[in-house]
């Protein structure tokens, strides 16, 4: 296999989704909140990859992985730059803008990658994965940007670089492991299938304890709020004497 | 004896192990993680540790949490409870954040380490502060200070230390004020206002300071109240912080102060907002400066003693720190090289040795280089397998080689022996540079550093020549040990030290002895021959939102990625080929 021959197309699930996306993307507070995730993903992954250019013993994944990371690291600017005029031109700040403990978006810096315990040949599969993922939905994502077209061109830009990451990560997984890169493939693609499944598992329960807990607080906890309100109306602001005994036993945690 | 100090889950996590009574080593997690201000439970920090010493865990007699989890869960209850209805928001996330792992210390570090949890100790988040100063400072008897946002309850505390004539140490904190009324969280509301990151970018205001006038002084203090006791008091009407994780200014103060910057826009010094923005910034800086140094004089009053011991994250305001020095009658202040909850890990170790298990007290070494050590071989290995030009050299004529790559205009980076503890680069872990032009402070921001261009950098200077250059009080040489100090540029110096001279003529100063960094000394030393003026620019070995570099590796990819032109490591210099490969080269 050689760079170059594979291009940036997005999914089926992916187009079928586009809908969705037009509606996300659509509204500005929205947007705000996608390209400043996006430019945490970003940099997260720069970082990541970047781990992998100093822990390698491979110059030549040195290298790359070197550029890699630098373009992880220049989208992430990218897109906070531009997160920060699509705010400019907003004409009222809302502090309303959701942050709800929404599934994190796959993606390199998310998925919890321990640069130290990968082989060359595992990293280069999950690295191509991720591309290839990013690609296919960062295509749907410039296509639905017709009414921003900024947005849309960075979109663009970034799309010429992932398709680069596609190609080099595949190129350099059939020249480290030429007998086991498939399997390295179906691996990441597992392992890209169980953190998906972790995220939502997580995001969901995340959620569920969140209502239980607001349904606590507005039931339980309103006595005790009574007496605790009571308690710091009655405490004189200023210092505090600490008693000798704070000075003792380390074995108390509290 | 060998114990282990913990510090983990607000900001900045590390370990440090004491064995014997003496500081083995301490390793902030972030360096090794390679997550700025990484906050995770510091496994690879205690495993670096153990591994350090040949140690395996159950060879630990204690090992200590730096404050106690359950007491700081009383209090994120409390004030919940106390800001219902309004905390319906924070609550769900602040009780998950809490049960899901930090209550349970005991519990997580025994299983981790596979420890008894008998083993497991705790001290309070203002005990390790007090100890992380005090029982690291060349002093056998002094006042104590510690202010930070917040620990369990307590956000600022004040008490004595003293090592009696048996050997028995003893520290006693005898008032503290507690949350939601903080000086430190009073400085990151007005960070945060600023469109910086809490907890992280508190410098940047300090830095910004220098470019206003305090022309707002009289509204800050329409929310810090001093008390009859000496103590103070925020209206709380002003803040948010202690009702929810939003944000931590309220609309009054928004009423009061202006809208706040967009995190996004550049400060633009020249504009009115700008402006505006600077004047904010001194005006909070010199508010803080005026409560601490009222606060220590008082405390000198009470305990008539020459030295005062300062820690937490407060202490690393320089400016506010010169102030103390220069007001508030004490003769000396020591602030150690980690004064933040970092520092904290080697305070609880240092705690448990001195107070409860009642070791005598051990002389400590004083300096701040207690993380991993770094192998120039390493570096000549992997430059020369990437074609970039490599040297080798003696010690004397590597100096003088990189004397006069300064000397020229080159920027440096310079790594040498074990990495730094605390949040500065002390000379071991450094990008040097010529202080004399401020075209190089713009071309460290601009291509190096990648920061604002209101930022200052530091100078190193041999503790011998530094007051030639700078004006320093009584004590100031030692407030300057760990850079933890701001003091004018004598003004016929300025004109030849502008790229550390900040706007308003000061510079944070770092004095060198010797004794602390040999190979740096020699190389000021040279550099002073060539120049005429033995002082460098020295500021941390990072790229901006990058931990300090660790390994070589991280050295030599920071190298590449900037406009640094020499890398050292050791004995080994390296040149770049050409500069960072250009990306159709390699895509080639």
């Amino acid at each position: 296999m050689r760079s170059g021959r594979l291009y940036a197309r997005a999914t089926t699930f992916d187009r079928l989704l586009k809908p969705v996306h037009s509606w996300i993307w659509g509204n500005v507070e929205r947007r705000v909140q996608k390209l400043l995730r996006f430019s945490e993903i970003e940099i997260d992954g720069g970082r990541d990859i970047l781990r992998a250019a100093e822990l390698t013993s491979d110059p030549v994944l040195r290298r790359l992985y070197l550029e890699h990371a630098i373009d992880e690291f220049r989208h992430g600017l990218m897109f906070r730059q531009r997160a920060g005029s699509v705010l400019r031109e907003l004409p009222l700040r809302s502090n309303r803008m959701f942050q709800l403990d929404w599934p994190a978006p796959g993606g390199h810096g998310l998925d919890d990658l321990q640069i130290e315990k990968e082989s060359d040949g595992s990293l280069l599969a999950f690295l191509h994965l991720s591309e290839k993922a990013a690609a296919s939905r960062f295509t749907i994502y410039r296509d639905v940007m017709q009414h921003d077209p900024p947005t849309r061109a960075i979109f663009a830009e970034i799309l010429n670089d992932e398709r680069f990451h596609m190609n080099y990560t595949l190129t350099h997984l059939v020249r480290v492991a030429p007998e086991r890169h498939r399997r390295h493939l179906w691996r990441a693609r597992l392992s890209r299938l169980w953190k998906g499944y972790l995220r939502l598992a997580t995001a969901l329960a995340s959620a569920i304890g969140t209502l239980i807990l607001t349904i606590q607080y507005f039931t339980v906890l309103p006595p005790f709020a009574w007496f605790a309100k009571r308690a710091a109306r009655r405490e004189s602001p200023g210092w505090f004497p600490v008693s000798s005994e704070r000075n003792g036993s380390l074995r108390r945690q509290y | 004896m060998n114990i282990l100090g913990i510090s983990a889950h607000y900001h900045d996590s590390a370990a440090a192990l004491v064995i014997d009574g003496i500081p083995f080593c301490a390793v902030q997690e972030e360096r090794l993680s390679r997550h700025k201000g990484d906050a995770a439970f510091p496994l690879l920090a205690i495993e670096w540790c153990l591994e350090h010493a040949g140690l395996e865990p159950d060879a630990l007699d204690a090992v200590v949490f730096y404050e106690r989890p359950m007491l700081k869960f009383d209090r994120i209850l409390t004030c919940a409870l106390r800001a219902f209805p309004h905390s319906w928001r924070t609550f769900p996330k602040a009780m998950k954040n809490t049960l899901g792992e930090k209550v349970w210390m005991r519990g997580i570090i025994s299983s981790r380490l596979g420890i008894p949890g008998k083993k497991v100790l705790f001290t309070e988040h203002h005990q390790s502060h007090a100890a992380a100063t005090f029982l690291t400072a060349p002093t056998s008897c002094a006042a104590i200070l510690t202010a930070d946002g917040v620990g369990e309850w307590a956000t600022l505390s004040i008490g004595r230390g003293e090592q009696n004539a048996n050997g028995a140490t003893e520290i006693s904190l005898l008032r503290e004020i507690r949350f939601p009324h903080s000086l430190g969280m009073l400085y990151s509301t007005f960070t945060a206002y600023l469109g910086f990151r809490v907890n992280e970018d508190e410098y940047k205001v300090m830095g910004l300071a220098g470019y206003g006038r305090p022309t707002m002084v009289d509204k800050v203090r329409q929310m810090i109240h001093r008390t009859s006791d000496g103590g103070f008091s925020l209206d709380l009407d002003y803040f948010e912080y202690h009702t929810t994780a939003r944000r931590s200014y309220s609309e009054r103060f928004i009423d009061l102060f202006g809208p706040p910057r967009d995190p996004y826009t550049p400060i633009d010094l020249k504009t009115a907002d700008g402006a505006r923005f600077a004047d904010c910034a001194a005006s909070i800086q010199q508010v803080l400066g005026d409560t601490l140094v009222e606060i220590a004089q008082s405390l000198h009053q009470e305990t008539a003693l020459p030295d005062l011991c300062l820690g937490g994250g407060v202490a690393l305001n320089g400016v506010a720190n010169a102030r103390i020095l220069a007001e508030s009658g004490f003769e000396r202040l020591f602030v150690p090289p980690a004064p933040g909850d970092a520092g904290c890990a080697l305070g609880a170790a240092l705690y448990a040795d001195r107070i409860y298990f009642g070791n005598p007290h051990r002389e400590i070494a004083d300096h701040p280089f207690w993380g991993p050590s770094i192998d120039g071989n390493d570096l000549a290995r992997i430059a020369q397998e990437d074609g970039h030009l490599v040297d080798q050299l003696d010690d004397r004529l590597l100096i003088d080689q990189i004397a006069d790559d300064l000397a020229s205009g080159r920027i440096v980076g310079w790594m040498d022996g074990a990495l730094e503890f605390g949040p500065r680069a002390l000379g071991h872990r450094s990008i040097l540079a010529a202080p004399h032009a401020i075209e190089t402070r713009d071309q460290l921001n601009r291509e190096i550093k990648f920061r604002e261009e209101f930022r200052p950098f530091a100078p190193v200077a041999p503790i011998e020549a530094a007051d030639k250059y700078f004006e320093l009080t009584p004590g100031g040489k030692r407030l300057s040990r760990f850079m933890s100090g701001v003091f004018p540029v004598r003004p016929e110096w300025r004109s030849r030290l502008q790229a550390i001279t900040h706007i308003d003529g000061t510079a944070r100063l770092q004095s060198l002895e010797r004794v602390m960094a040999p190979r740096l000394y020699s190389l000021l030393e040279a550099y002073g021959q060539r120049t005429g003026i033995p002082v460098l620019l020295n500021t941390s070995f990072n790229l901006a939102g990058e931990p300090i570099v660790n390994r070589v590796a991280e050295g030599y990819s920071t190298f590449l990625r900037s406009g640094i032109d020499v890398l050292v490591a050791g004995q080994t210099r390296v040149t770049k080929r050409s500069s960072v490969r250009r990306k159709e080269e390699a895509r080639a």
